[in-house]
């Protein structure tokens, strides 16, 4: 029962209190490239979490299983990395067979997921962070791609709505999405300190 | 462990520097033979501490490999590259005017469906020569570029208004209204056609909607903008095209009272040439039949109120509304003056 606490705790903290858009603004390229429409922002945020659950995992036990006992921690950063490519190359490739409009709509955006920082920093955070099983590293770095995905969704909620607005002819366009960014930065802030 | 190879490789280095240098510096023996050990005693831990990290990096490396190779073969996505090839004449202007969302869409159907071809406005007939060609078609007479014309030639100044209208500033608005000007059929110059359209082709001169035909693409976003009907989509088979710059079907009193430049429907320009007809107190120009012609010419000179004009790139400005009508159906052009 202590374990699905620790467990429960740890996902909800990187979704709400250790947010990576929000606390550590990773990934703010297509958090702002990509919300302009619900849908696609979706879209992405699935996309993004599937690659963070499959790098995170993969990259922990490569780390646990392979580096560490090998004492090649050295060699982390480039084993992420071709791990990460190759996990974002698997979802293009599944994205494209099975979703062809929505691999039209994210474009370059896409293969961009590979340079996407939030899927290094999860991979690297789990270090940091000191995770020491398995699981705990399947539900956190899907927990991180949750938390994009609620970022982005819910900055394209805004998005669309802004799109309706009376904006004032200077802030119309990126400045108006920025300073959106600023503020849902702070609402989040809120969470800070809940969870240790 | 970082410092560990870092150390080993710099050793290593100024080991085989030494070497280098020594051995080609001419005192030999001694000096190499006491270099050796060390370059022994470095390159060689240097070495087994470094294959278990390339052969990591390779297994990993290979795992990959086999993995997206599977999947490339599992989940391939067969692209004609006829498609591509298509997508790539076309203009990427992402318009919509051939009735797809966008140029991929479009590159598609018209790979699936040569009888789409020829939808792109804005690449026109190059366009679709080019696609024809990737499709190994014969095309068959593309025909004029299509533009749009404005069938309303008056500005602020020639029209009646009954009162200010102040509400908002969209034609769409203005046409709820039945009095934001008096004539229900002319151009309400609040610019719905210049927001829709998508290469700034439009503007509004002294409240008459123009076109710049230089930049028209002929995509017909802007005559669908238009809550009057009033922009025609026109084969241009000559340019500057002759139109009847009026769509008023009021009678000729009305009209005249409520425009000074509107058709009265007199019927003077289809007694001189037939490419003219008169309907419903308005005259219309059969565009397939116009020809520069000097009979186009006299019913364009004739007309008492000026409302036939040329629209195009090269044409000529029409005539204002008080001057009177060429008295000789001789005047070559429309008068300027």
């Amino acid at each position: 029962m202590d374990r699905f606490v620790a467990l429960l705790m740890g996902f909800l903290s990187v979704v709400l209190v250790n947010n990576f858009v929000f606390t550590k603004f990773l990934g703010t390229c297509p958090y702002l490239g990509v919300s302009g429409r619900m849908d696609r922002a979706f879209g992405m945020g699935l996309a993004v979490t599937f690659v963070t659950a499959l790098s995170g995992t993969l990259t922990w036990m490569v780390d646990a299983w392979v580096l560490t006992p090998l004492h090649l921690e050295i060699t982390r950063y480039i084993c992420y990395i071709v791990i990460i490519a190759g996990a974002v190359q698997l979802v293009e490739m599944y994205v494209r067979k099975f979703f062809p409009s929505l691999y039209e709509a994210f474009g370059i955006f896409l293969p961009l997921i590979s340079t996407n920082c939030v899927i290094l920093g999860i991979c690297l955070f789990l270090d940091v962070w000191g995770t020491n099983s398995l699981l705990e590293a399947v539900v956190i770095s899907t927990g991180t791609g949750i938390g994009f995905t609620v970022a982005i969704c819910i900055m394209a909620a805004i998005r669309e709505e802004l799109a309706l607005a009376d904006v004032p002819e200077a802030l119309q366009g990126a400045p108006i999405t920025l300073i959106t960014a600023g503020l849902l930065t702070l609402a989040f802030m809120g969470f800070a300190g809940m969870i240790k | 462990m970082m410092n560990g190879i870092w150390e080993y490789w710099n050793i290593g280095i100024l080991a085989c520097w030494n070497m280098g240098v020594l051995g080609t510096g001419g005192a030999p023996h001694a000096t190499q033979h006491s270099t050796i050990p060390s370059f022994h005693a470095s390159v060689l831990p240097l070495w087994s501490s470094a294959w278990p990290a390339g052969l990591t990096m390779l297994g990993l490396a290979l795992a990959f490999a086999i993995v997206l190779l599977v999947a490339s073969e599992r989940l391939k996505v067969h692209v004609d590259p006829q498609i591509e090839q298509i997508y790539g004449a076309l203009p990427h202007v992402e318009c919509g005017a051939c009735g797809f969302p966008g140029c991929g869409q479009y590159a598609k159907a018209v790979h699936k469906d040569a009888q789409l071809l020829g939808r792109c406005a804005p690449g026109g007939s190059a366009v679709a020569a080019r696609i024809a060609t990737i499709l190994n078609i014969q095309l068959s007479g593309s025909g004029a570029p299509v533009r749009p014309i404005v069938r309303c030639r008056s500005h602020t100044e020639d029209r009646t208004f009954y009162a200010a209208y102040l509400g908002i500033a969209s034609c769409t608005a203005a046409n709820a209204l039945s009095n934001a000007q008096a004539c229900k059929f002319g151009c309400l110059d609040f610019g719905d056609c210049v927001r829709a359209c998508k290469f700034g082709a439009l503007r509004i001169v002294a409240g008459l909607s123009t076109v710049n035909y230089r930049k028209c693409t002929g995509c017909g976003a802007c005559a669908k903008a238009c809550p009057r009907n009033l922009i025609a989509m026109v084969p241009f088979h000559h340019d500057p095209m002759m139109t009847v710059g009026c769509n008023s079907n009021e009678n000729g009193k009305t009209t005249r009272a409520m425009c000074q430049v509107g058709c009265i429907g007199c019927g003077l320009c289809a007694k001189q040439s037939n490419a003219f007809t008169v309907e419903n107190n308005l005259a219309r120009l059969d565009y397939a039949k116009y020809e520069p012609s000097g009979q186009n010419e006299a019913a364009c000179n004739k007309c008492p109120t000026g409302a036939i004009v040329y629209r195009g790139v090269g044409a000529p400005a029409p005539r204002p509304a008080k001057a009177r009508p060429a008295a000789s159906s001789a005047a070559s052009a429309p008068s300027t003056s």
